[in-house]
């Protein structure tokens, strides 16, 4: 108990705290009240979607990072995570082998993950070797804004996919085996027993895993720092990584501005989580 | 939950708790055991008074309903643990295990656990548990209710054994009428969280001390006529003044040319004997048992008259009127 | 190739569908994409730089054969090659030395003659080799080992600890009535909802006041109060049933040995769980010992390999191994894991 209270209460408080003083002091009773001061820094602007007019103009920049970062990671994520568990919930042989196969990259640590991918996306890495095969020229890719930015999402997904597929798996499998015998005695064609069956009855996983994988992405941070590093410039910089740099790594740190873009980001997690709390158990009363 | 429990359990008597489930006698034996703490009220041990005791230090133990035997070790582990936390001397604790696996004939099972044991197995091991505690009572919480119907008979057999060779108190809590009447020495009928009586089996079973137990003694159930339906057995003058109400258990009565006249609505033919379900002209429904094979058919019109004596007369609150 | 009729092969015999191609290919694809990267990884770990900087890339790891060759300077290793020669069919030989597009190259049992080669014809000779250099060099020379002592003492403390604490807090909110105790598993719940990267300052400053900053014990404490773990043991704890520590207790034992002995080995199902799970999570925390550790003594495995790559000049052969290395104990565990639900699927048939 005492644990928990140190390590998860009391922060709560000193983040609120930290998020209205002032200064680059750690130490708390050191740093001056400046009330609102840190949010209306990380919030004014004069045109919220062009980050060069804002105050804070890298955290516009990580914003909309992240925002762009999400919708698509989550897409792409879900799509795939599905189309990986109905493949792994039809009849096919050794299926305990695949589903370790696709759960592997979810074990990976994320430095591994984002090492990996950076020496295969190396000017004269795989990637480039692979499409020089094919007559191909060699690209960037880390170098490259828009190439970087695909970057991060693809190894994201990579990493994770087998995770949410194994919850849709298990989804799938608590659907009656005999509601699809009866289907197949109907003559109905795949793509109708999964518009009619199984999607309205996975709906209910499949909102929660939405959701889940949404409040991921939100935090997105450790294989795309090793990746990228959050470049080229800022353009693989997110949430995170904003936060860590602006309350630790920079030379002119500001725990008060980080706290409160902290706090912000929280507010949205909160959000996320209170929405898949109540899907959760809309889910279990189904 | 309990209100107004005043009883007194004999040195080597087979009680047993029986009522309908909620009325409190689990509630009462696990308050016995310590368990569970009476808000008010004593409870004495051997004249010791115990109430503020725990259940470990009390004397009693105690055979759980779901037996509770320690999933992860084996049949010996489970006897030998609560002597070991007792601190008990090694050769102590071996030759008590001994001598509870010879009673119970477990012996060859000592080395493995609940979970490859029968459920009948495993009720033995859940009794030797407490039987090597040499407790100065066993408390059993519906020891048989997990067992089918034909081992129930058998271990029943064997907890009257046992009994009898032990001579220990003990103290059983059933819902099973039949086991309460074949194993108690003394029965007590609990309902609502009050005791109704009391009583040998057969002094239950044959003057039973109000409607309620009247009706929760015995199989098939007493038949409960009004005065007016009870005229054509016993006439209203032969009856106390008091009377509201008459039982009579389907045992008792007997067919005759006239009496009281029932429509044959169902008859069940077991072989050894014959239950007839009936209604009266009045509409209420009355249930006749009868040894042997009686001949009767759905429609066909019965006449019956009573045991002499065997007439059960209650108040209007239900109590028992001797007359 | 055998395989290829094992995976053709289909359940039922029927003929093929559509979805069988799409669901082939889809699992043959995934193969490819998800070991593709990690088999990369280990070739690519096992080649020398020169290997590693070359283009177009071989798959298998290789290095240049050598020869002892009797030069004017007295006996060389020099580089043997596959040499076509001017007069028709090939040679091998050693290269001298190299002038821009032309080689010197000898005989090696003829170390006089000299002839000049234009490199294009000619091929270096080859072997498969391991540059086993490439792991025992970091970790002898570089911090590489220190850092493994790292991981692996921050990894096993905080799983002993986890399992622990935990569990006595399981125990406790599943098995006691007290006042609080709804609001004590709100709480929990609540904290759920907050992650790492929210708190990142405040837990800084509460570890830092602690005098926990560049230790190791730092990185350890903040990850104990798993509340995940908490509620998974209390949600297994509840299905243990009452009157098992009940008859514990008429057995005279006391609150610890009913803990200790009772509920701990038969809550160790749900313990095994949550233990794989805390030793991958803490072999692979980054963002957290990142900000607590930065002597570079105390790194983590993970914090020291994301350091050597962020290097002005980057040896990949060493990052390439230590990553190797990096992944053994995550391997372990998932290999575990597989025999684990196989041996959970067959254990339910006992109870």
């Amino acid at each position: 108990m005492l644990v928990f209270t140190l390590f998860v209460i009391v922060p709560l408080g000193i983040n609120i705290a930290y998020s209205t003083t002032g200064g680059t002091d750690l130490f708390l009773p050191a740093r001056s009240y400046v009330g609102g001061d840190n949010f209306g820094r990380l919030l004014s602007c004069a045109d919220h979607l062009t980050p060069a007019t804002c105050r804070d103009d890298l955290f516009w920049v990580a914003v909309w990072n992240t925002v762009r970062f999400v919708l698509l990671q989550v897409v792409v994520l879900v799509i795939v995570a599905m189309a990986t568990a109905l493949i792994l919930n039809s009849k096919i042989r050794a299926r305990g082998f695949w589903r370790a196969v696709f759960f592997f990259p979810v074990l990976l640590s994320p430095v591994v993950v984002g090492l990996i991918w950076k020496w295969i996306f190396q000017r004269q890495g795989l990637l480039n070797y692979v499409l020089f095969q094919f007559g191909a020229d060699p690209v960037n890719w880390l170098n490259d804004r828009a190439w970087a930015f695909f970057a991060s999402v693809g190894v994201s997904v990579w990493a994770h996919v087998g995770f949410y597929a194994l919850i849709l798996l298990a989804g799938l499998q608590a659907i009656p085996r005999d509601i699809y015998e009866a289907a197949e005695l109907d003559r109905t064609s795949p793509a109708r027993v999964f518009r009619r069956i199984t999607l309205p009855l996975l709906w209910p996983n499949l909102l929660v895993v939405i959701v889940l994988a949404l409040i991921r992405a939100v935090q997105v941070f450790d294989e795309v720092y090793v990746l990228t590093g959050g470049g080229p410039g800022t353009s693989t910089m997110y949430l995170t990584q904003y936060i860590y740099e602006t309350g630790f790594a920079s030379v002119l740190r500001n725990p008060g501005v980080a706290s409160a873009a902290s706090l912000l980001m929280g507010g949205v997690l909160v959000v996320l989580t209170l929405v898949q709390l109540g899907l959760t158990r809309w889910r279990d009363r189904k | 939950m309990l209100k107004g429990i005043d009883l007194e359990i004999n040195e080597g008597e087979f009680a047993v708790f029986v009522g309908p489930s909620g009325c409190g006698k689990s509630t009462l034996l696990r308050q016995i055991s310590g368990l569970d703490r009476p808000s008010s009220g004593r409870i004495e041990i051997d004249g010791r008074d115990v109430t503020t005791v725990g259940a470990a230090d009390r004397g009693p133990a105690m055979v759980f309903q779901s037996y509770a035997l320690y999933p992860h070790m084996t049949v010996r582990d489970n006897l030998a643990f609560g002597l070991q936390n007792n601190k008990m001397p090694k050769a102590e604790i071996a030759s008590r295990i001994a001598e509870a696996a010879r009673m119970l004939e477990i012996g060859h099972l000592m080395d493995r656990r609940p979970a490859q044991l029968s459920g009948g197995q495993r009720q033995r091991v859940a009794i030797g548990r407490a039987i090597v505690r040499d407790p100065t009572a066993f408390l059993l919480d519906e020891p048989l209710s997990n067992l089918d119907a034909e081992l129930r008979v058998s271990m029943r057999a064997e907890l009257a054994a046992l009994h009898a060779r032990l001579k220990a108190t003990m103290i059983y809590v059933t819902h099973d009428q039949v086991e309460a009447m074949t194993l108690a020495d003394r029965i007590v009928v609990l309902r609502g969280g009050q005791i109704e009586q009391v009583a040998t089996p057969m002094e239950l079973f044959n003057r039973p001390a109000n409607r309620f137990v009247a009706g929760f003694i015995g199989a098939p159930r007493m038949n409960f006529l009004s005065i007016d339906e009870a005229a054509a057995l016993l006439p209203a003058s032969a009856l106390p003044a008091a009377a509201e109400m008459v039982g009579i258990r389907p045992q008792n009565l007997r067919p005759a040319e006239s009496g009281m006249a029932l429509t044959v609505d169902l008859a069940e033919a077991l072989g050894t004997e014959t239950v007839i379900h009936g209604h009266l002209a009045s509409g209420t429904k009355m249930i006749v048992t009868r040894a042997g094979q009686l001949p009767a058919h759905p429609g066909e019109l019965l006449h019956f008259t009573a045991e002499p004596g065997k007439l059960h007369v209650f108040d209007a609150e239900g109590v028992r009127i001797d007359f | 190739m055998r395989l290829i009729p094992f995976l053709a092969r289909r359940r039922g015999g029927k003929g093929w569908h559509w979805t069988d191609i799409v669901t082939w290919v889809w699992l043959a694809a995934g193969l490819v994409v998800i070991f593709g990267p990690a088999l990369w990884l280990l070739l690519s770990s096992f080649k020398t730089p020169a290997q590693l900087a070359e283009f177009p890339l071989s798959i298998l790891p290789y290095a240049s054969q050598t020869a002892l060759v009797e030069t004017k300077g007295g006996p060389k290793q020099l580089p043997l090659f596959t040499v076509d020669l001017p007069e028709g069919g090939t040679a091998v030989m050693a290269e001298l030395n190299r002038i821009g597009i032309m080689a010197n190259m000898v005989r090696p049992e003829a170390p006089d003659q000299v002839l000049k080669v234009n490199i294009d014809a000619r091929k270096p000779l080859r072997e498969m080799a391991f540059a086993t250099e490439n792991y025992t060099k970091p970790l002898k020379e570089f911090d590489f080992g220190r850092y493994l002592w790292n991981s692996v003492f921050v990894t096993v403390a905080a799983t002993l600890i986890t399992l622990i604490t935990n569990s006595m807090a399981a125990f406790a909110l599943s098995k006691y009535e007290f006042r609080g105790r709804n609001s004590v598993m709100l709480i929990i719940v609540a904290t759920l909802m907050i992650p790492l990267s929210v708190n990142l300052v405040p837990l800084y400053s509460v570890v830092s006041w602690l005098g926990l900053l560049n230790n190791l014990w730092g990185v350890i404490l903040p990850t104990v109060a798993t509340p995940t773990g908490v509620f998974m043991l209390r949600q297994y704890m509840l299905t243990i049933l009452d009157e098992l520590l009940e008859a514990a207790r008429m057995d005279k034992a006391s609150e610890w040995q009913i803990y200790w002995r009772i509920v701990l080995p038969l809550t160790a199902p749900a313990l095994a769980v949550l233990a794989i799970f805390s030793v991958v999570w803490r072999w692979n925390d980054f963002l957290w010992p990142l900000i607590v550790l930065s002597r570079k003594e105390l790194f983590t495995l993970q914090i020291g390999l994301n350091t050597f790559a962020g290097k002005l000049n980057v040896q990949w052969q060493f990052i390439l191994a230590m990553t190797v290395v990096s992944i053994i104990p995550v391997l372990i565990v998932f290999i575990f894991l597989q025999r684990f639900t196989t041996a959970g699927i067959a254990g339910t048939g006992l109870k």
